[in-house]
């Protein structure tokens, strides 16, 4: 049984060793390089799905910055990254991966790109674009807006988020064939599928976002599903980027119109053309109802003219609760807890699926025993198992009863994974009393595992869970003489 | 039943429809033309079904004389179809102002149904015998499951959900409306699968849908908040194949931003495409909202009186230009499944290589040229082989001959003929005797071993040609050597040996007396005698060896000259039978050639007539084809100049 840093060592030591075996391929050796480079940069989040499906919207509202899509004069590129950086630049890789920095324009509805006819195309038609850009969201994260195929999308990220208007059959389908059957792409816990047409549910009903988040609730617990993602989440990525960069002119736009009597803005707002109709709601004008119409959706209009009238009387106020019903700080905590805190995890499943991929295609005798290394670090990494039990129990796919559920949240990491949080403890607590609490809640989960009580799917969840106490037990024994209480991490 | 439903035409919105041609006046006025041939449609496609018929087609018979009763039906089956949450259960809602179809399902629309009207509400689940059965076939009470009017979906899931999964279902739902009133049955189906990113799927099930839900009329609806799909211009080219009066209805547009250009976008689409679609747009929350307010201006905006004012005319229209619209279409998308078979055998048959029977004709000509060939080759091969033949004998007679006559030199070198000729005589029979055997043994071997090579000239697929062994073999002789004489032998008589041996002693006498008389003695004394029968003895014997010269001289000669004829017998009788062996050999072969010969000119005679028979035959269908063709071309024009009349 290991835990997290353990993890990404073995992973670390592996991929050394086979660079050192692959030396002589170098296509292979190229690759292990740029692996092993990887596992110390930030998570790399995948964002993708089918067209006109909301992604590039969906990026911009997760930066908070009207920063997607990305112009190129010609094609949209086939990928482009947002990183952190010291101040915004954008780079263009070409076939062999050196990359090119060009100059880049910030426009109404996003970046525009001028590269020169040297490198305007990959050859291939893959266009790669990176683009840094200061942002506290991209510094443990980066984003990948993307329209590859799943396969291709998944080789190239950590974890993925699925954007989808509605979650049909193709849809399904597409996941079911990225997922792997054997070795490390076995355990799905890279991805989460986001609902993009929550605000269109039933017409754009004040209440569609509601409707709309109910209905993802329901289908994350369908057994087909939960054993695809971790989780499944509605979001309206165009009122949840137009709350995120809300102007003052659009909050005091937004604030006249929801200042109106009730029967007098009503019938305005029934469709986009009484909307956006010259001789309509008069205190705002023609163009700008237009512009705000183009931001937000009718939609995220009639929202956010609910919203003024209930109570927000500023835009930082009228953009906060936007955030909330669009469904966005939901999408954001599922990416902390699930994605973000566990990026050693994440980043060393991605790494271990290139190896394995690698030593099953290209076979050299030396390696083979790398193959039955990696076995068995996948049978001691507990990580995985984890996750799954955490995305099952916010699902409802796994129901624990209440305080065993918070507590078995808390030891699998779910709201952080050092040891002292896991264990629940006060930075000021000893290490006594540390010692004590991890024994405690080990003998609680042993009793719960093996006792009679519980059926199947919750035994097998109280197993993971005590295997989690053993984990953490094991941590306290490592650090031979605890100095400090609390933090270990 | 509200007003709103017919509300004035004079909607002039950007949505409008393709103009129509107002059917109540053309109804007013009397057409001569029409009261003619108001049922021309259906001679069309009576004989349509009928050509179907013979030509062996009998599913396309089957399938046009299904939409023939489906035209000659009252009412106006219009199926509402489309991707997943494009709209399509409330555009029905929408459309009668009830809540009959499930919306916002989870799962979109599961169950089709079939909306009608009825003086009262009433609601059923039916299942259907099998997938491929008509959804207007009558079906028992045990597959009718009455449905309760409250909560109604809730009551068709649960009500499905108790036949095994996979079971061909769909509500029969009858509610009060004008609008249904006049025969317009509205169906509601579940989403095509694979739209709108993949057409693979959804082509067959669109086609299916519509063949046996009896389907008149098509809406595909998609959402105005997008452009029509690649995928989705392929569905509706398939489904405009078959379904004059294809309507795309672009919905939601109330919640849609730029529809206006979507909706511009996709016309173009539609058009460059080549899809004969007519398009509108309209917005079901407007309607249900209009509906509920009573507010005309909000029902207007909302597009559906546009709709309305299409489908009623399209009610009007279906005994007439709908069904010769449909039928010129369906009769020259069967007729053209018709030709086509028909074409590609054409061209085939133009294009084919040499049949079968002219093969055949080519092939037997050939072997009687192989035949012809070998011929020559066998005698050829015949003549030579004899030549050598008769040399060859000749040859081994002569060295056989010659040892024979070695041996019996040798041996009367020194055996005395007059003595040994009884022990020589049958030696020398013997070895002629062995000799002529071996010999004629020899050269039946020979000629046999001609005749294999002679045989070996003949093709292989003739099959076995060798002659029966009797002909080839020689005549055994019949009389064996014949015996020779001993020579006449010069015989040494007593008294001649006396005489001689008294003549040789006369010079001894003498020269023995005379020697002695000179001693005295008389002439004739004891020594002089001696002396004389001395020199006798020796005339004797000298006498006697010459004449066994002789005599052996002889005996060869005699021997060599009866060899001689021996051989000189033996050769001409060799010569005859290796020329008897030449001529049994030329008959036979002879025979065998014609023999050969007559049968491939029998098979030439017959691949020969079975080639012009063939040709015949060919030209004769081709022609048949063709006529096909012209009937088909015919009834082709027919169909056409049906849709060209509406």
């Amino acid at each position: 049984m290991i835990d997290e840093e353990e993890l990404e060592q073995r992973t670390y030591r592996l991929l050394n060793e086979a660079a050192h075996i692959y030396r002589g391929n170098p296509p292979a050796a190229a690759l292990l390089r740029s692996t092993l480079d990887r596992l110390a940069d930030p998570l790399r989040l995948a964002v993708t799905g089918p067209a006109r499906s909301g992604v590039s919207t969906l990026v911009s509202a997760l930066i908070g910055e009207d920063l997607a899509p990305v112009e190129l004069p010609g094609e949209r590129p086939a990928s482009v990254t947002y990183r952190d950086g010291t101040q915004p630049r954008a780079w263009w890789q070409d076939e062999r991966g050196t990359p090119y920095e060009i100059p880049m324009v910030r426009t109404a509805h996003g970046l525009r790109m001028a590269p020169d006819a040297r490198h305007a195309r990959r050859p291939d038609g893959a266009s790669r674009a990176v683009i840094e850009w200061p942002s506290r969201v991209l510094r443990r994260t980066e984003l990948i807006d993307t329209h590859l195929p799943l396969p291709q999308a998944l080789r190239t990220a950590d974890a993925v988020l699925y954007v989808t208007p509605h979650l049909g059959e193709t849809d399904l389908q597409a996941l079911q064939a990225s997922r792997g059957i054997r070795g490390p792409s076995v355990f799905p816990v890279q991805t989460m599928i986001v609902l993009s047409r929550a605000d269109a549910t039933g017409g754009g009903r004040t209440d569609a976002l509601l409707t709309a988040k109910q209905a993802a609730r329901r289908r994350r617990r369908e057994p087909r599903i939960g054993a695809l993602c971790q989780d499944v989440l509605a979001v309206s990525p165009l009122i949840a980027a137009a709350a995120r960069t809300l102007r003052d002119d659009e909050f005091r736009a937004i604030a006249t119109m929801a200042a109106l009597p009730r029967a007098a803005a009503e019938p305005h707002l029934l469709s986009t053309d009484r909307f956006t109709a010259a001789d309509a709601l008069r205190p705002v004008a023609a163009q700008q109802r237009a512009q705000l119409l183009q931001r937000f959706g009718l939609g995220g209009i009639r929202l956010a003219i609910t919203l003024a009238r209930t109570g927000c009387d500023n835009a930082a106020a009228l953009g906060e609760r936007l955030q909330e019903h669009s469904g966005l700080k939901e999408l954001q905590a599922s990416i902390a807890e699930l994605f973000t805190a566990r990026r050693a995890a994440l980043r060393a499943r991605s790494a271990l699926t290139t190896l394995d991929h690698l030593l099953r295609t290209q076979q050299v005798p030396p390696a083979v025993h790398l193959l039955a290394e990696l076995e068995l670090l996948l049978a001691d990494a507990h990580e995985f198992r984890e996750l799954r039990l955490l995305a099952a129990l916010r699902s409802g796919r796994v129901n624990l009863p209440r305080e065993h559920a918070v507590d078995a949240r808390r030891l699998l990491g779910g709201s952080g994974t050092s040891l002292g949080e896991r264990l629940g403890m006060s930075p000021e607590a000893t290490a006594e009393d540390t010692w004590t609490q991890a024994h405690a809640a080990a003998e609680r989960w042993r009793e719960q595992a093996q006792g009679p009580g519980l059926p199947p799917a919750q035994r097998r969840a109280a197993e993971v869970v005590l295997r989690s106490c053993d984990m953490i037990l094991a941590g306290l024994d490592s650090m031979a003489a605890p100095v400090g209480p609390g933090g270990y991490a | 039943m509200t007003s709103w439903e017919t509300g004035p035409t004079a909607y002039a919105g950007p949505a409008s429809l393709v103009p129509q041609s107002p059917v109540p006046a053309r109804q007013a006025e009397p057409d001569p033309l029409r009261a003619a041939g108001a049922l021309w449609w259906l001679d069309v496609l009576d004989s349509t079904i009928r050509t179907c018929g013979t030509h062996g087609r009998s599913e396309v018979a089957e399938w046009l004389s299904r939409r023939r009763a489906q035209l000659l039906r009252p009412e106006l089956r219009v199926l509402v179809v489309g991707a997943a949450h494009q709209g399509k259960s409330q555009l029905i809602n929408a459309l009668i102002n009830a809540g009959v179809c499930a919306v916002d399902a989870p799962g979109g629309t599961v169950v089709p149904a079939v909306v009608h009207h009825a003086e009262s509400p009433a609601a059923q689940l039916i299942r259907r015998g099998s997938p491929s059965a008509e959804w207007t076939a009558e079906v028992g009470l045990q597959d009718r499951v009455p449905l309760g009017l409250e909560a109604l979906d809730a009551a068709i899931t649960e009500a499905a959900a108790r036949f095994p999964a996979g079971t061909p279902v769909h509500a029969d739902i009858a509610v009060p409306r004008t609008l249904l009133a006049g025969g317009l049955v509205l169906i509601d189906t579940p989403a095509l699968p694979g739209l709108p990113a993949s057409a693979e799927r959804a082509l067959g099930r669109a086609s299916d849908l519509a063949t046996y839900a009896g389907a008149d009329l098509v809406l595909y609806t998609c959402e105005a908040g997008r452009e029509l799909t690649d995928a989705e211009l392929a569905v509706l080219q398939e489904l405009a194949r078959f379904f004059p009066g294809l309507l795309v209805v672009f919905t939601k547009t109330d919640y849609a931003i730029d529809w206006r250009r979507n909706l511009a976008d996709s016309r173009t689409r539609l058009a460059r495409a080549g899809v004969p679609a007519a398009t509108t747009a309209v917005s079901a929350t407007l309607r249900l909202h209009a509906l509920r307010a009573g507010d005309t201006a909000l029902n207007n905006e909302s597009g559906f009186t546009d709709l309305i004012v299409h489908l009623q005319q399209m009610v009007a229209a279906k005994p007439d230009r709908l069904a010769r619209d449909t039928v010129s279409r369906l009769g020259r998308i069967a007729l053209e499944e018709l030709a086509g078979p028909l074409r590609d055998e054409l061209t085939a048959q133009q294009n084919a290589g040499l049949p079968d029977a002219v093969a055949r004709l080519h092939t037997t000509q050939r072997r009687l040229d192989d035949l012809r060939k070998c011929a020559v080759r066998w005698q050829n091969t015949l003549s030579d082989e004899v030549g050598d033949l008769m040399s060859d004998i000749e040859h081994d007679l002569r060295e056989r001959i010659r040892a024979v006559l070695a041996e019996s030199d040798e041996y009367f070198t020194t055996a005395d003929p007059a003595k040994a000729w009884d022990e020589f005589e049958p030696w020398l029979r013997q070895a002629l005797t062995d000799l002529t055997g071996t010999s004629l043994s020899w050269l039946a071997e020979r000629i046999e071993w001609m005749a294999r090579r002679v045989a070996d000239q003949f093709p292989p697929e003739v099959g076995e040609v060798l002659p029966p062994s009797a002909l080839v073999t020689a005549d055994e002789r019949a009389d064996g050597v014949p015996g020779l004489d001993a020579p006449p032998v010069a015989k040494f008589t007593p008294g001649q040996k006396l005489f001689i041996g008294l003549r040789g002693s006369y010079g001894g006498v003498i020269m023995f007396g005379l020697a002695t008389s000179l001693a005295g003695m008389s002439l004739i004394n004891p020594i002089s005698i001696g002396g004389g029968a001395l020199f006798g003895g020796k005339t004797i014997r000298d006498e006697s060896k010459s004449l066994l010269k002789k005599r052996q001289a002889e005996a060869r000669t005699a021997v060599q000259r009866h060899v001689d004829d021996i051989f000189v017998g033996l050769n001409k009788e060799a010569r005859d039978t290796v020329r008897r062996a030449q001529r049994a050999l030329r008959d036979h072969f002879t025979a065998v050639t014609e023999d050969l010969q007559e049968i491939v000119m029998e098979s030439l005679r017959n691949a020969k007539a079975a080639a012009d028979q063939d040709v015949a035959a060919r030209e004769q269908h081709a022609r048949r084809l063709q006529q096909e063709l012209a009937v088909l071309v015919q009834l082709h024009s027919q169909a056409r100049a049906l849709g060209g009349r509406g």
